[in-house]
């Protein structure tokens, strides 16, 4: 095959790859901050595109203004479930928070499709239909575009991680008890991950969705980002980057090669082969942190 | 002398069952620098978890007795919150944020002070109690040295400008020249800033020299207490716990199992 057609499959996967990476930071910020897998990040990214949506389309607001709202809006959507549904699991085991995120997506696919009913939406996000043209390849311009934005995101919590809260943030993953013997707030930086992840959901609810309509199938990002995040590594930021970026290709690239012989729809198959193969052979990721031992 | 911390006839149980610390009672003086002494399994920590309000997330609870500091019953207050009046616990085992430099130890631990300034001096005053810390400040803390980490610990604690600094054997595991160094570094911080120090120990030989008074806890109970020259004049004292500290031998199974029965 020739090997600008495998170049360009290439790139218009990496820049799908960031998107995911976008959702996939959420897993990771709360699995940091508080040992908890969030099964509810797709549910999340799809609440976010919908209130993109209905900002825009049903209550008529400027794209400039509704898309920070949407954001806004989702910050404490994420905080709030934190703060009612999972603070008051203090102390029960992880496997019955873990099962209460995924009740959450459940919940959430089901509800929010039904408030604002079940009709792929078109959510308009201003980017040019026409592709773009470097030399012999055809980049989709939506991709170009939410990637670069995906990506600016991505750079942006890394940078977060460095300043006087992401330090105290990465302190509370560290050790939860000395977090608190030394007076930090322990509830609210977890909190505030939340919020956070409900953030990166939201923008890579928004993104996708502008490429593919919202409807309740975008709740299905779940499953690439857990994918990027376990082969990330789980905790790792910089692990989710590349691992999104890996991810996207490999979707893209594979199909191309493998449809004509299976009759479609190796596309799917991708996400769920990364995460059983990482789980068997790598299970800490790429990037998985190594426990510093010391006696 | 007017008293910073109170703990009246206190009771803990873990787990609603097994009573760990049965009717502790003891009093650090403001600027005082009191130890409390004993074996494994006494109850030390428990008292000092009691204090800094840690007790919760490994469900424990005081069931009888006050805690009171400057006064105020703090019995309903969080942890965090109590930071913020000026307790602190340097945990047992160190426990320093091992993924993160000695630096951003000393900045997490600082974020109840708002202005960057404040953190900024209290950091300048750790690194000057600690020399060591500020030449391996880039390194990750979870690989520094055993005496290294303690340190950090302490310095880490200071960040949270303290009325009472509580210590939970800090010699563990550190060879007698950094105890030295570590305790000498404790008492200064002591008598120079004038900070309640409540100090947990099973080296007593080494506690003894730095404090105005201790306590002997066995069993969950203060078994004697008094000013460190009468401990250190004792004869029990002296035999069980000023002279096993160098010798882990034969004897000191002997004076184990002697200990055991005079406290039966
Ligand atoms: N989280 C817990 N749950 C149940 N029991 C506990 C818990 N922590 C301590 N205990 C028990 O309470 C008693 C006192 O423990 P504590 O840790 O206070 O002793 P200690 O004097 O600090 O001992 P060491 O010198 O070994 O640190 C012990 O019998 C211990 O087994
Ligand atoms: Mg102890």
């Amino acid at each position: 095959m020739d090997i600008y057609f495998l170049l360009e499959l290439a790139v218009n996967g990496v820049l799908i790859g960031l998107m995911y990476t976008l959702v996939a930071l959420g897993i990771v910020l709360i699995f940091k901050s508080s040992g908890i897998a969030n099964l509810a990040q797709g549910a999340l990214a799809m609440a976010g595109a919908y209130i993109a949506w209905a900002l825009l389309t049903l209550a008529g607001v400027p794209l400039w203004i509704a898309v920070p709202l949407s954001l806004i809006a989702m910050f404490f959507i994420g905080a709030g479930i934190e703060r009612v549904a999972l603070r008051p699991m203090i102390g029960q085991p992880v496997i019955m928070v873990i099962m209460l995120t995924l009740g959450l997506e459940i919940l959430l696919r089901g509800l929010v499709p039904a408030i604002f009913g079940s009709v792929v939406k078109r959510l308009d996000l201003g980017i040019p239909q026409a592709p773009v043209i470097i030399g012999p390849m055809l980049i989709n311009t939506a991709y170009l575009v939410s990637g670069g934005v995906a990506l600016g995101l991505v750079l942006l919590s890394m940078l977060f991680f460095g300043t006087r809260i992401g330090t105290v943030l990465r302190a509370v993953s560290d050790d939860q008890t000395a977090s608190w013997s030394v007076g930090i707030s322990v509830e609210r930086a977890i909190g505030l991950s939340w919020g956070m992840a409900g953030v990166a959901a939201a923008s890579g609810g928004i993104l996708w969705g502008s490429v593919q309509g919202v409807d309740w199938t975008l709740s299905l990002l779940l499953l690439k980002a857990l994918a990027v995040a376990i082969l990330g590594g789980l905790d790792s930021i910089f692990g989710v980057l590349i691992a999104g970026m890996i991810l996207g290709v490999l979707e893209s690239v594979i199909p191309a090669y493998l449809d004509p012989y299976v009759g479609g729809g190796s596309r799917d198959v991708v996400a769920s082969m990364v995460i059983l193969l990482t789980v068997i052979f790598r299970p800490h990721g790429l990037f998985g942190r190594e426990d510093i031992e010391r006696v | 002398m007017t008293v910073l911390l109170a703990l009246e006839n206190i009771e803990v149980a873990y787990d609603r069952v097994f009573q760990a610390i049965k009717g502790v009672s003891l009093t650090v003086p403001e600027g005082g620098a009191v130890a409390l002494l004993g074996a494994n399994g006494a109850g030390k920590s428990t008292t000092l978890k009691t204090v800094s309000g840690l007790l919760k997330p490994e469900r424990g609870e005081v069931t009888r007795g006050n805690i009171l500091f400057q006064g105020q019953d703090i019995a309903a207050l969080s942890a965090p919150q109590r930071v913020r009046l000026g307790i602190v616990q340097v945990l047992e085992g160190r426990r320093v944020f091992g993924h993160l430099t000695p630096a951003e130890n000393l900045i997490a631990a600082a974020s109840m002070h708002r202005s960057r300034q404040k953190v900024a001096e209290l950091m300048e005053m750790v690194f000057a109690f600690f020399p060591r810390l500020g030449q391996r400040a880039n390194a990750k803390a979870g690989y520094l040295s055993g005496g290294e980490q303690q340190m950090l610990a302490i310095g880490r604690a200071l960040m949270t400008e303290p009325k009472l600094l509580m210590l939970d054997e800090p010699s563990l595991g550190l060879a007698p020249y950094l105890v030295d160094e570590i305790f000498g570094t404790i008492s200064r911080i002591n008598r120079e800033r004038g900070m309640g120090v409540l100090l947990v120990e099973q080296n007593a030989t080494a506690a003894l020299e730095i404090v105005d008074h201790a306590y002997l806890i066995e069993n969950g109970r203060v078994v004697m207490s008094g000013s460190a020259e009468t401990l250190k004049a004792n004869p029990d004292v002296q035999e069980f716990y000023l002279g096993g500290a160098g010798r882990v031998d034969y004897h000191a199974v002997k004076h184990y199992r002697r200990r055991k029965r005079w406290l039966a």
